[in-house]
């Protein structure tokens, strides 16, 4: 018995745990360390930083000036909305790949019903409920889709993006609808001390969600069902109920998205919704968000879209061809889910 | 009614099952079993495979419902509809698999699903989870960092959180002795993490009851206060483990008579005289931490059984013959030729075939049809000018339908539709058209009613007088010795001993199972 305490504490002494509130005699330095460590987003800073020092010395500077990165900041802002929207799906162990019929449908809609040149019709600020609806009720129907006819996400969510998108181009007959005067013209286009409202905006939908997945029952549920949907159900998770809550919140980012690119562009066509979905896939896997589920969250998904944002930013100011542009991209996703995604999950790579 | 190591005679009986009777197509599981937990007492329930014990804990857990008996938790009888509902009531159980997500942290997984505690306005108070987690967590001695995601523990850590969530749920709904179900936890700790176990097992017992399986009679002896011993689904004894012996166990787990022509003895293939060529020659193969290097051969027609308990290292032996597994180092030869490690496609090419356990996932492809599955290894026979003939490929298919008598409305039937016997016989069928000359049969009758068993075993002997070399794992010791000419026995990785089975003079399973356990 005597052994067995004492083989006890010998663990006690090896076991002491590192991250188990941070030793207060600890520099700030190691502190800092630890906490990146923990966070998850320490590979996408130094990824950041990265990119970063290679096109400052790239541009002589220019690249780290204050206007570029206002512009990085701007153009970041659509992608980082759409990708923490998609993200919560792919922790779910999914994917939702109808951000782009999302967003067309969407614009089309904000187009026909805010003060528009096409119609008589106003609804004034009453346009963010109903985008955020129209959003919602698009990623309600995937979810029910996925969960109800066990359809999976994958082909659920690329037919709703054809279905919408088909839908947006009858709907505006494949016009462009110039906006006129929209109330919230001067919050998206505005900035607060040189940062835009749109970054401010995407900031606090980072906080919000991030807040969400790490301090309540839904952000643990959210994740339990990424790490195992049988293990999960059987603990009591209602797998189901929450698949479809976050292919609704999903929709309804996107459909944020659409509000904001219609009024920043005064015009409202279903094109709009292209080129999104791409970007928006590259940031989660940037970000560190597996594919397999259950690793990542709202941080890794803006931190992606901030880095792609910077690495296409860059890439123009140094002159490269926008063809071996796109390029880069594809091989950027192809590394980073190289990286990320957990093989041992998957049991056949289809 | 029972003593306890303790002494205390007149303890509270937690829980009851009596005259429980579970039956499954073509098997009854389990036939008028009774279980009494009493209060702070540690039961040990042995059995062979295949006895009922996993039936009997799912019933106790509420995973399966009982077809008769009655069930009664404090007196009060109840009808549990999941697993869920059993922990509200007090009764958990730690699966060998384990049942915590990988990806949450030990905190997370605590608390899954009964967080609704530390909820203030909606959010979770991390301050109170972690006060929690740590009381929760010293009674099982796991001083690991709350945060560190469960995949990244060892099995032993894994094994406590799972303990010490049970007994905080049990805490939560305000069960005053819960009753605790352990699946063989011993089998992936080390020696020192069983003696930590088993310490804190005994100190659980001042606040819970355990139900304790394992094969390991040894510690089952010198840990319970009681033994259970099921046979064929049906309790054999329930005793006081203070004057239990080992071999008494051995003897209620295993002794019984059983028939020579089941098995169908008389046929059998003689001992293949030694010096004759072997079918197959495995020397010194082995693979750290599953095998230490093992030789042996086995001839024409002979019938090779390896018998040991899980994680005696016989699975990845078969699928290191079978290609399966890349085995560390050692030869595979085959019919004169090496077969390249690891490869499943060359083992198949040399002639080596494998029945899977798990014929659903490995053995066939359930979407195709029977016909399909059954050509899958002779295409190239079937072919007419280059191109697969159907006439060809259907006349194929009905010959051995008819051959294994495969009950099947026809050869495009799916093989997803065919009952659990008739879809191996399709697995042994495919085997037996490529000609094979070795085979691995893994559990070649899991899961399989009476009557297909038979038909197995038919075939099984036809393969042996056809000259194909088999090694065989069976479900029960009896199936084994019924089956086989010789029997290598193996423990924790090594060869421990060989015994020679000649048909009519076959050593009885109690003699053989000391050396099993």
């Amino acid at each position: 018995m005597e052994k067995k305490s004492a083989s006890i504490m010998q663990k006690e002494a090896t076991l002491k745990s590192p991250g188990d509130g941070p030793s207060r005699l600890a520099p700030p330095l190691k502190q800092l360390q630890q906490w990146l460590r923990a966070s998850g987003i320490s590979g996408q800073l130094l990824c950041l930083v990265l990119v970063a020092v290679v096109f400052t010395a790239g541009t002589q500077g220019k690249f780290l000036s204050w206007a570029n990165i206002q512009v990085i900041l701007n153009l970041a802002a659509i992608p980082a909305i759409i990708a923490i929207g998609l993200h919560q799906v792919v922790v779910l162990g999914g994917i939702d790949l109808s951000a782009e019929g999302v967003v067309a449908l969407c614009v089309v809609v904000v187009g026909l019903l805010a003060h528009n040149q096409f119609n008589s019709n106003n609804v004034g600020i009453w346009i963010v409920p109903i985008t955020l609806a129209l959003g919602g009720a698009t990623g309600l129907v995937n979810g029910l889709l996925n969960t109800k006819l066990r359809i999976p996400s994958f082909i659920t969510t690329l037919g709703m993006s054809w279905v919408l998108w088909g839908l947006a181009v009858f709907v505006s007959k494949g016009q462009t609808i110039p906006l006129v005067d929209n109330p919230l013209s001067g919050l998206i286009n505005g900035s607060i001390f040189g940062i835009p409202n749109l970054a401010l905006v995407a900031l606090a939908l980072l906080i919000a969600v991030q807040l969400a997945q790490d301090r309540t029952r839904f952000g643990r549920y959210l994740y339990a069902i990424g790490g195992d949907e049988v293990l999960s159900g059987q603990a009591g998770v209602k797998v189901d109920r929450i698949k479809i809550i976050v292919f609704t919140i999903a929709g309804m980012f996107y459909g944020l998205s659409a509000l904001f690119l219609a009024v920043k562009l005064n015009s409202a066509q279903a094109i709009t919704g292209n080129n999104l979905l791409f970007p928006a896939i590259t940031a989660v896997a940037v970000g560190g968000v597996a594919l397999t589920g259950g690793i990542g969250g709202a941080k890794n998904a803006a931190l992606g879209a901030l880095i792609v944002t910077a690495l296409n930013d860059g890439l123009i100011l140094v002159d490269v061809n926008p063809y071996a542009q796109e390029a880069v991209n594809g091989v950027v996703l192809v590394i980073a889910v190289a990286l990320t995604i957990d093989r041992k999950k998957l049991g056949f790579i289809k | 009614m029972q003593e306890t190591k303790s002494g205390s005679p007149t303890k509270e009986l937690v829980l009851e099952l009596r005259r429980i009777t579970k039956s499954y197509p073509g098997v009854i599981a389990l036939d008028g079993v009774n279980l009494a937990i009493y209060g702070n007492e540690i039961v040990g329930l042995v059995g062979e495979n295949g006895a009922g014990k996993s039936t009997l804990m799912k019933i106790l857990i509420g995973n399966v419902q009982p077809d008769q008996g009655s069930y009664q938790i404090h007196g009060q009888a109840v009808r549990l509809t999941d697993p869920a509902h059993a922990i509200h009531l007090g009764v958990g159980m730690v699966f060998q698999e384990g049942s915590l997500i990988p990806n949450l942290s030990i905190m997370e997984n605590l608390f899954l699903c009964h967080e609704t505690e530390f909820e203030r306005f909606g959010v979770l108070s991390r301050k109170a989870m972690r006060e929690a987690a740590r009381t929760a967590l010293t009674t099982v001695k796991v001083l690991e960092d709350l945060d560190t995601p469960v995949a990244d523990t060892s099995p032993a850590v894994r094994q406590m959180v799972e303990i010490a969530r049970l007994l905080w749920l049990s805490r939560l709904y305000r069960q005053k002795n819960p009753v605790l179900i352990l699946d063989e936890p011993t089998t992936v700790l080390t020696e020192q993490e069983r003696e930590t176990l088993f310490s804190i097992l005994h100190e659980i017992t001042k606040q819970a009851s355990i139900i304790l399986i394992s094969h390991r009679l040894q510690e089952i002896v010198e840990n319970s206060d009681r033994i259970v011993v099921l046979k064929d689904g049906k309790n054999v004894t329930d005793f006081s483990s203070e004057n239990a012996s080992i071999p008494e166990i051995e003897h209620l787990m295993v002794g019984h008579t059983f028939s020579a022509d089941r098995y169908r003895e008389n046929e059998q293939v003689e001992q293949v005289e030694p010096g004759q060529e072997a079918v197959i020659k495995v020397e010194n193969l082995s693979k750290k931490q599953k095998f230490e290097p093992i030789s042996f051969t086995v001839g024409a027609g002979e019938i090779l059984s390896l018998v040991g308990l899980v994680g005696s290292g016989k699975e990845a032996l078969c699928r290191c013959i079978s290609g399966l597994e890349k085995p560390d180092s050692g030869s595979v030869t085959v019919g004169g030729k090496r077969v390249t490690a690891g490869s499943p496609s060359e083992a198949v090419r040399s002639g080596v075939g494998h029945v899977p356990v798990d014929r659903r996932n490995e053995g066939l492809a359930l979407g195709m049809t029977v016909a399909d599955n059954l050509n899958l290894l002779v295409l190239d026979r079937l072919k007419t000018a280059r191109l697969m003939s159907p006439i060809r490929e259907k006349r194929n298919a009905l010959d051995w339908i008819q051959e294994c008598r495969i009950k099947t409305p026809s050869p495009s039937t799916l093989c997803a539709n065919l009952s659990g016997g008739n879809q191996q016989k399709v697995v042994i069928a495919k085997w037996l058209t490529s000609q094979v000359s070795f085979l691995v049969l893994d559990h070649p009758t899991r899961g399989v009613d009476v009557g297909a068993k038979e038909e197995i075993y038919r075939l099984i002997r036809k393969l042996a007088s056809d000259g194909v070399g088999m090694i065989v794992m069976c479900d029960t010791l009896e199936e084994d010795i019924g089956l086989c000419s010789r029997m290598l026995i193996m423990k924790d990785g090594r060869l421990v001993r060989e015994i020679d089975c000649p048909p009519f003079r076959k050593p009885s399973p109690s003699e053989i199972i000391g050396s099993i356990v």
